[in-house]
């Protein structure tokens, strides 16, 4: 899969809304964009419907991408966007749940898995805010730069690069993280 | 020269890095009718919006249609107020008037017909 390819991808669905080249995009990028969210969601499910979410505001979208960075930090871009507006959406609606004397379900714990399937990869992303957890799976789980991860969360690099050495210390004070079970 | 520095040093990774590459790494996920439901979705959206105008013109139309007829035939109650002169001038002035408002509505129906196609 090359860069050039996706841009010639991209313009035909810029150019004449060509369905057939946004679903090779789709079928392309899935695996990183539905990685990404699942690791930030940490729910399967939740993560997929917004995976799906992602890719049709990348559609409605399509015009405004310059073709400056790659393809995958522009979606990323709207996969991180997509998830903090469900993730406000949410709060606010266990707010109104709250406010009307019901039992409020918290992210969390919604975001929950089975102690048996809980990886090493959940444990140490638990430590992280949502925020570090973003970023540090963009780099080190979908190999995206310092730039593109500024790119992508509207951050100067300098701040990405804190933000990683924070998460790194994080981890590293609260994990010894020399065994462990792939995430 | 200053970018290849920075990406080199972004390159130089320590022990730390490596290992949490390791566990941050995934096997890929297999799409698995993911982008089919996707592009399903969007051609749905497609349509819909090529058959919002439409609705929405014969909706406002239905609701339009009452209070147009109601302002028709107040203004036609008006006219004897006009002088006849004052119509006769216009008519004498622009004696196609009938027909550009005619040919005008063709052409925009006609526009926006186009439109709703190219979509």
């Amino acid at each position: 899969m090359s860069g050039s390819d996706d841009h010639r991808l991209v313009a035909r669905v810029v150019s004449s809304q060509d369905t057939t080249a946004f679903g090779e995009l789709v079928r392309r990028h899935q695996s990183q964009v539905r990685n990404f969210l699942r690791k930030l969601a940490g729910d399967v499910s939740a993560a997929d419907d917004l995976s799906q979410d992602c890719f049709l505001h990348a559609w409605d979208k399509m015009h405004t991408y310059s073709g400056r960075g790659s393809f995958i930090g522009w979606l990323l871009k709207i996969a991180y966007t997509t998830f903090l507006q469900s993730r406000r959406k949410s709060k606010r609606y266990a707010e109104i749940i709250e406010e009307v004397g019901h039992k409020m379900q918290t992210d969390s714990q919604t975001c929950t898995l089975p102690a048996d399937e809980v990886t090493d990869l959940d444990k140490l992303l638990a430590v992280l805010d949502d925020e570090e957890r973003a970023i540090m799976i963009m780099s080190y789980a979908c190999g995206l730069s310092h730039r593109e991860i500024g790119d992508a969360t509207s951050m100067p690099v300098g701040t990405v690069k804190s933000i990683i050495f924070r998460g790194k210390q994080k981890i590293r004070t609260s994990f010894d993280i020399k065994d462990h079970k792939h995430g | 020269m200053t970018s290849k520095i920075i990406n080199m040093a972004e390159k130089i990774k320590d022990a730390d890095d490596r290992l949490l590459e390791s566990i941050f790494e995934t096997s890929p996920i297999p799409d698995a009718g993911f982008s089919v439901a996707v592009v399903r979705r969007v051609r749905r959206r497609l349509w819909l919006r090529r058959l919002a105008v439409p609705v929405a013109a014969l909706i406002g139309g239905g609701i339009a249609v009452k209070p147009l007829a109601g302002f028709v035939s107040i203004v036609a109650s008006l006219s004897p107020m006009i002088p006849p002169q004052f119509i006769e001038t216009a008519t004498s002035m622009i004696p196609q008037l009938p027909t550009v408002v005619l040919g005008g509505m063709v052409l925009a129906v006609c526009l926006i017909g186009i439109r709703s196609l190219e979509d």
